[in-house]
C-alpha cells in the first residue's frame, strides 16, 4: 500500500493513501512539453480523471481503461484539469469518450474555464504552440465568485447522473479552498493556486496532492507564460508548502515527471520561490518573444559554436606542442580540460534539431527551449576559470557571456546592458594593446622559479595565449585625443575582439583600425587587407549587428575582393 | 561528407566535402591513416566544399600532422572556407601545418 516513503507506480491501480476505499491509476510520463501526467482516480461512487494530456493516444489509453472499470462498476465521471494549458488536455478533442457531457464532465477552474468555453489560443497557450482548439463545454467551474458563500454545502446535479455537494472555504495560508463530496467516499479538495496561470489548481485526495506544473512554473521558457504572475506564484508557493507542513500528504503528484514525496517537494518548493523573486518585471513569452527569442538562440547557437571549437582547438594545439616537447603527462592533462567530445555532440543535437525545425516550420519556443537545454549543458560542460590560465581568458569569458545572456533571454529578460562612459580613443586603445603584446612574456619565461610546474604554467600560457594581433600589421588611428560616448563597455570590447578576430581568422595581413567623430556619431572602422580566406564568411553577421544593436549603435560591413571593412557607428557621445 | 582522392605532383590530394563533426571525423582520419599506410606521405586536404569544422575534425587534422612529421614529408590544407579558415587561425593550427589558397599554390611549395 503507497504511503511513507513507498513511491506510486505508472499504469497499475492502488490505493490511494489516507482515503478509504479510493485507488489510483497514474500515468506518468517522461518528461516534455507536448503532454503532461495523468492521474485516474476511482472511488465508490465516482471515476474522476485529471489531466487527461496532449495526446491522443493517451486520452484513447485512459479512455480504455474508464471503460474497463465502468464494465465492472458503472459511475459517473469528471475530468479534472489543474490548469487548462494546452498539454494537460488537448489530447481529450479527438476522443469520443471525452466528447459529450453525458459521459464526462469537465471540472476546470473558473478562470480556464471561461478560456476553454471560447476557444481562447492565449490562456491555453494552443497560439504559442501554433495550434488551435475547439471550445470545450465546462461542466463545474471550480472556485468561482457564483459560490462565495463560505462553508454552507451546496448540491449539483450533472449531465452524466452525479450529484455533489460543494463547501467553499480557505486555508489557514489564504489558499481559496473547495470540497467536494461525491458520496459517502473520500472527499476532493480543490485549492486555488495561481502563478503559473490564473486558474492552476492543486486536487488533493487523502495523502496525495496533484500539484499542476507549479514546480516549473520559474524555469526559462515557462515563466512569463501569458496569465503567468510572480507575486500570485510566491503566494501560492507559501499556501502548498503551509498545507504540506500540516502533515497527512504523503506524495506530490506533478503535472510532468516523477511522483515526489512530501520531504522532497519541501525542498523544491524553496527553490522555486526564490527563482521566482527573481523574477520581476519580466517580459510576457507570448508567440512574438518566442519568435525573437528563437532568433536569438540561433545567431547565439552559432557564436558559440565557433567560440567552443576555437577553444578546444587552442586547448588541443598546447598539448599538440606540449607533446612535440615530451611533456606527455602535461598534454594529456590540457587536453582534459574541455570535454570536446561532449560539446561536439551538444552541438550536433541543437543543429539537428534546428534543421529539422525549419524543414517542417516548427514552433519558435520549442527551438528556443532547445537551446536553452543545450546551453545549460555547455555551461556545465567547461570550466571557463581554469581554461583561462592557459588560452586567452577573453575567449572564455565571451562564451560564458553568450550563453549567460542567452539563459537571460530566455528566462523573460533584456540581456544586461550598463551603460558607462567611455573614451573610445583610451579603451579601444587599451584593448588592441592587450591583443598585441604576449601575455607571458621572454623575460617572463627567463626569470620563473627554478620549479618546474611554475615553469611548466607560464609555457603553457606562452604557448596557449598567442596575441590575436601579433602576426598582422595593425595601424591604429584616432582624430581626437579622447571621444567619449556612453556605452556598455564589455558590449564595445566583445564587438571589436569579434571583428578583430573575424579580420585575422580569414587571412588579413593588415589591419587598421580608425575612431573619428561623424555628425555627432562616433565611428569606429576597422579594414582589414589581403585576406586569403576563399570566399565570404556566410555565418555570424547577424550575432554582430544584434551585440552592436543592443549598445544602440549600427553596424554596417563591406568587402572588396580581398579587403574587408566593418564600421560601427555609436551614438550617444558626451 | 564524402571524400575523393586523386594524385597529382606525387601528392595525395583528399578533397573534403560536407561537414567535419563527430560523425564523420572518424571516417576522414580513416581516409588519410589508409593513404599514409599505403605510403603517400604527401598529403594534401583540399577543403573547398568543407563547410564546418568541430572540435572533433581539428583533432583528426593534428594526429594527422603528428604523423607526418619525417624528413620529406608533406601536409597541408587548402582552398579554406572563411569560417573554417577562421577556426583554423584563431585555434593556433596554422603554425603547425602550412594552409594554401588553391591546389597549384600548395604543390607549387612542394
Amino acid at each position: 500500500m503507497p504511503g511513507g516513503e513507498t513511491p506510486l507506480l505508472s499504469l497499475s491501480w492502488q490505493p490511494v493513501p489516507g482515503a478509504p476505499g479510493a485507488q489510483i491509476y497514474p500515468l506518468i510520463r517522461k518528461i516534455d512539453t507536448t503532454s503532461s501526467n495523468s492521474y485516474l482516480i476511482q472511488t465508490d461512487d465516482v471515476i474522476l480523471l485529471i489531466d487527461p494530456g496532449g495526446l491522443a493516444e493517451q486520452a484513447e489509453q485512459l479512455a480504455r481503461v474508464i471503460e474497463e472499470i465502468r464494465e465492472e462498476h458503472d459511475r459517473p465521471v469528471f475530468v479534472f484539469l489543474t490548469h487548462a494549458h494546452l498539454d494537460h488536455f488537448i489530447g481529450t478533442q479527438c476522443t469520443p469518450a471525452f466528447a459529450h457531457p453525458e459521459t464526462a464532465v469537465f471540472a476546470v477552474q473558473e478562470a480556464g474555464a471561461s478560456a476553454l468555453e471560447r476557444g481562447d489560443g492565449k490562456l491555453t497557450q494552443a497560439e504559442l504552440l501554433g495550434q488551435t482548439i475547439s471550445p470545450v463545454r465546462i461542466g463545474l467551474h471550480l472556485i468561482t465568485d457564483n459560490r462565495s458563500s463560505c462553508k454552507v454545502p451546496i448540491s449539483l446535479a450533472f449531465s452524466n447522473g452525479a450529484t455533489v455537494s460543494i463547501t467553499r472555504g480557505q486555508t489557514r495560508a489564504g489558499l481559496l479552498q473547495e470540497i467536494i463530496q461525491f458520496g459517502a467516499g473520500p472527499s476532493l479538495e480543490i485549492y486555488h493556486t495561481p502563478g503559473h496561470s490564473p486558474d492552476s489548481i492543486c486536487i488533493r485526495m487523502g495523502g496525495l496532492l496533484c500539484i499542476g506544473d507549479i514546480l516549473f512554473a520559474a524555469n526559462p521558457g515557462i515563466a512569463g507564460l501569458c496569465g503567468w504572475d510572480q507575486l500570485a506564484l510566491i503566494r501560492s508557493l507559501d499556501g502548498i508548502e503551509d498545507l504540506v507542513a500540516d502533515g497527512g500528504i504523503d506524495f506530490i503528484l506533478p503535472g510532468h515527471g516523477r511522483v515526489i514525496t512530501a520531504a522532497d517537494a519541501k525542498r523544491m518548493f524553496t527553490a522555486i520561490r526564490s527563482d521566482a523573486r527573481a523574477l520581476e518585471n519580466i517580459a510576457e513569452l507570448n508567440n512574438e518573444r518566442a519568435i525573437e527569442t528563437a532568433a536569438f538562440a540561433e545567431d547565439c547557437m552559432e557564436q558559440v559554436n565557433e567560440l567552443f571549437t576555437i577553444m578546444a582547438g587552442r586547448l588541443y594545439y598546447v598539448s599538440y606542442v606540449m607533446e612535440e616537447l615530451g611533456e606527455e603527462d602535461v598534454a594529456a592533462e590540457v587536453e582534459l580540460l574541455i570535454k570536446g567530445d561532449v560539446i561536439d555532440e551538444l552541438l550536433e543535437a541543437f543543429r539537428s534539431f534546428a534543421d529539422e525545425h525549419h524543414k517542417r516550420k516548427g514552433i519558435s519556443i520549442h527551438l528556443a527551449l532547445k537551446a536553452g537545454q543545450v546551453i545549460a549543458k555547455l555551461e556545465r560542460s567547461f570550466n571557463g576559470a581554469e581554461l583561462a590560465h592557459i588560452i586567452d581568458p577573453a575567449l572564455a569569458r565571451r562564451a560564458a557571456r553568450l550563453l549567460s545572456d542567452y539563459t537571460t533571454m530566455l528566462r523573460g529578460f533584456c540581456p544586461p546592458s550598463e551603460l558607462a562612459e567611455c573614451d573610445l580613443v583610451r579603451d579601444i586603445g587599451a584593448l588592441v594593446t592587450g591583443l598585441s603584446v604576449p601575455s607571458c612574456s621572454d623575460d617572463d619565461l627567463l626569470s620563473s622559479d627554478d620549479d618546474d610546474s611554475t615553469f611548466i604554467k607560464l609555457l603553457l600560457r606562452r604557448i596557449g595565449m598567442q596575441p590575436l594581433l601579433s602576426e598582422v600589421e595593425f595601424t591604429f588611428s584616432a582624430a581626437e585625443k579622447h571621444l567619449e560616448v556612453a556605452v556598455d563597455r564589455d558590449d564595445l570590447t566583445d564587438l571589436v575582439t569579434y571583428i578583430l578576430e573575424d579580420l585575422v581568422g580569414t587571412g588579413s595581413d593588415a589591419i587598421t583600425l580608425q575612431i573619428y567623430c561623424n555628425n555627432n556619431n562616433a565611428i569606429i572602422t576597422l579594414r582589414g587587407s589581403g585576406c586569403t580566406a576563399s570566399d565570404e564568411m556566410k555565418t555570424g553577421r547577424g550575432f554582430l549587428q544584434r551585440l552592436c544593436n543592443r549598445m544602440g549603435g549600427t553596424l554596417s560591413y563591406m568587402t572588396d575582393d580581398k579587403m574587408r571593412e566593418y564600421t560601427i557607428s555609436l551614438g550617444g557621445l558626451i | 561528407m564524402e571524400i575523393t582522392s586523386a594524385t597529382r605532383d606525387g601528392a595525395t590530394i583528399l578533397s573534403v566535402a560536407g561537414r567535419i563533426d563527430t560523425a564523420t571525423a572518424p571516417a576522414l582520419e580513416q581516409a588519410i591513416n589508409k593513404e599514409i599506410e599505403s605510403g603517400n606521405r604527401k598529403i594534401l586536404l583540399n577543403f573547398s566544399a568543407v563547410t564546418y569544422i568541430s572540435s572533433g575534425g581539428l583533432r583528426v587534422l593534428l594526429a594527422t600532422a603528428k604523423k607526418l612529421k619525417n624528413p620529406g614529408d608533406k601536409y597541408a590544407l587548402c582552398a579554406l572556407a572563411a569560417e573554417v579558415h577562421k577556426i583554423l587561425k584563431l585555434a593556433g593550427f596554422t603554425s603547425i601545418f602550412s594552409i594554401y589558397p588553391s591546389e597549384g599554390e600548395a604543390l607549387a611549395g612542394w
